[in-house]
């Protein structure tokens, strides 16, 4: 259970490299750099770093349609997102999926989904790989709290239980669905209950405390690499933007907002990491000023890439099996 | 007027422990159906009035749309008005306020935790705890009708106190001053942060001081019971150190889980005698189960016992009295 102060090191930097592409994002599409639309992750750092943490190279996760923050977690290639981003020929989709559909088979990462739900199912796909193939790699959903009540959420949890499949399905409680409050759109206030419909351990988190993510991660991928089955880690967040950028997010309750800025997980781990002498605040500005310097660069490669060929507009975007039964 | 004051944290029964052991989960919806029946057994020997901490769940509105649209809310009900938190200051807070508007019994629905807060407050109003939470000690699980004639009686009689035990508690400081208070157990574990509050690592924990123990309950104060019972009626309690060697106690650390410890020092406290330690190491004590206070190298820990805590109703007691009273009889 332990966690070494490399390892807090490691969250922290993860941490900042999302808060900071996430900020250079919101500004680039604010002045029309970035093409289509872009969910980002402010606010929900704590989350995907920590989870990361306890995952081997060769697990899997999937992600969501507000999904930078689990690629760069799992290691993406900023590059290669931000040249995405940009709508640019070497991004990660070659620059026909956007922000939406990243994804990085090397390392596991088996998309970002601009259908809300999509995830669940594919990593009970995942998942039932790793245990038919008899591996004990496991897989991680990353969803929000929405997404909970699609038909695709239940079936998973309840496939995944029944077949026990090494699956973690960690709800990002960010409390909206779009514009929609949590206590809107379902008579629960915590999603973990939901795990004991299907006979899955639910547990509630703090979500802006990468520490106490971490630990229930690390017991839930214990759990699922055990051939003990799924569980259900929720962690209580808050999405800092709008649904999208763009969304001036008016539905959202002033004290609301300044109440959870209070919470905002990077001042608060930094201070904590600073103050228990994990880090120095020399160390940590040095992280700062690398992760500032990975941006710049980032953004000057995706600046540099060409844009796609026009006849090249449908290659890559339908698959070759589905070309193939329409050719017959 | 009898009034009685509900709270139930809607927190309660969804920590780490369902992963590291196979602690039960009660849902908020549960809550509010032993909340109803808290309700409806309470008006139904007498209570005027019972008023709710407000909470995330709204689970005194829920109660109260419910008996109404069932046409049987008798009593009047109401919420406290205040801006929540969403922290454990909320029963803190509510708990105050019910004192102030003189309930006769305040019921306290969550873990050890939630009655360590209300008892923040209590002051010597009664306080009846039920279980929902996890490795509860204080909490006692109990059917809810049960609850509610309880806190009517002792709401309504006129001694409610000689049916309570005045319980104990611990008070820490941390370099001289007060830090918190713990109705059980007080344990020093190798951990530096919070994290996902709970303890449940044996080989990380380092000292434990309660009130009272038993191997009968669940959790780190039945690592002391298991070594000697120290009951709530006593007047001392128990600081034990464990380590590789000393006597070696099978204790049931969590829900089903049996864990072997050696207890390598024991020494029993009396009441008001203090109990101290130096910190070498950065480390967290974690009261009645959740960690809460950091201590850091160098740091001079103080634990104090008192009987001091709140006045807890003993059910069986108090509806024995009330038989005694005749307030079950109908003319």
């Amino acid at each position: 259970m332990a966690i070494s102060n490399e390892q807090m090191k490691d969250m922290y930097v993860k941490m900042r490299r999302i808060r900071d592409f996430e900020s250079t994002a919101a500004k680039l599409f604010a002045e029309g750099k970035i093409p289509g639309f872009v969910h980002l992750y402010l606010g929900e750092e704590a989350i995907a770093p920590a989870v990361c943490e306890c995952l081997r190279d060769d697990d899997f996760i999937t992600s969501t349609h507000r999904g930078h923050g689990h690629i760069i977690a799992k290691g993406g290639d900023l590059n290669l997102m931000m040249a995405e981003l940009f709508g640019r020929e070497t991004g990660y989709c070659k620059g026909k999926g956007g922000s939406m559909h990243i994804a990085d088979r090397d390392k596991g990462i088996l998309g970002a989904n601009g259908i809300v739900g999509a995830g669940h199912c594919i990593a009970c796909g995942a998942g039932l790989s790793a245990k038919i193939r008899g591996t004990d790699q496991v897989c991680v959903c990353f969803f929000g709290d929405g997404s909970t009540n699609q038909g695709t959420f239940h079936e998973s949890l309840n496939m995944a239980s029944i077949w026990k499949l090494p699956v973690i399905f960690v709800c990002e409680n960010n409390h909206y669905g779009i514009s929609m409050s949590q206590d809107r759109h379902q008579a629960i206030k915590d999603v973990a209950d939901r795990g004991a419909a299907y006979n899955i351990p639910g547990v509630s988190v703090d979500g802006n405390d990468p520490l106490a993510v971490y630990e229930a991660a690390q017991e839930a991928v214990a759990r699922a690499r055990a051939g003990k089955g799924p569980t259900l880690v929720e962690c209580k967040t808050y999405r800092q933007h709008g649904h999208f950028e763009g969304d001036p997010a008016i539905y959202k309750p002033k004290e609301e907002q300044a109440a959870w800025m209070e919470k905002d997980p990077m001042p608060r781990y930094a201070n904590f990491l600073v103050e228990n002498g994990v880090m120095t605040q020399e160390e940590v500005d040095a992280v700062d000023a690398q992760v500032a310097k990975e941006i710049e660069d980032a953004i000057a490669f995706a600046d540099a890439q060409p844009i796609p060929a026009v006849e090249t507009a449908v290659v890559d975007v339908y698959s070759d099996i589905v070309e193939e039964v329409r050719d017959r | 007027m009898a009034s009685i004051g509900i709270i139930a944290n809607p927190a309660s029964g969804k920590d780490i422990r369902r992963l590291v052991s196979y602690a039960t989960t009660i849902d908020n919806n549960e809550k509010v159906n032993i909340c109803k029946r808290i309700v409806l057994a309470a008006q139904g020997l007498g209570v005027d009035e019972a008023l709710f901490m407000p909470d995330t769940f709204m689970i005194g509105y829920a109660v109260k749309d419910s008996l109404e649209d069932d046409g049987v809310l008798e009593a009047t009900l109401g919420l406290l008005d205040f801006e929540l938190e969403a922290t454990m200051e909320d029963t803190v807070l509510a708990t105050g306020l019910m004192v102030e508007r003189g309930v006769g019994c305040v019921v306290v629905l969550g873990g050890d935790g939630t009655s360590r807060a209300a008892a923040k407050a209590i002051g010597d109003t009664p306080m009846l705890s039920i279980s929902t939470g996890t490795n509860n000690v204080y909490p006692a699980m109990m059917e809810g009708t049960v609850a509610g004639m309880a806190a009517a009686a002792a709401a309504l009689i006129e001694e409610p106190r000689e049916c309570c035990i005045h319980d104990k508690k611990i008070t820490i400081f941390v370099n001289g001053q007060m830090r918190d208070i713990a109705l059980i157990d007080a344990v020093v574990s190798d951990d530096f942060y919070a994290g996902a509050k709970a303890i449940w690592d044996p080989e990380r924990i380092r000292r434990i001081v309660v009130t009272r123990c038993h191997p009968a309950t669940i959790g780190f104060s039945a690592v002391a019971g298991a070594y000697e019972i120290v009951e709530d009626t006593d007047d001392f309690g128990l600081a034990i150190t464990l380590g590789t060697e000393g006597r070696g106690v099978l204790a049931p650390i969590a829900a089903g889980v049996l864990t072997p410890v050696h207890v390598s020092q024991a020494k029993k406290i009396a009441l008001g005698e203090e109990y101290s330690f130096v910190s070498d190491t950065r480390c967290m004590i974690a009261l009645d189960g959740e960690r809460e206070v950091r201590v850091q190298p160098g740091d001079e820990v103080r634990f104090v016992i008192n009987r001091d805590g709140p006045w807890r109703v003993q059910p069986r007691k108090i509806l024995s009295r009330a038989a005694e009273l005749g307030m079950y009889d109908i003319e």
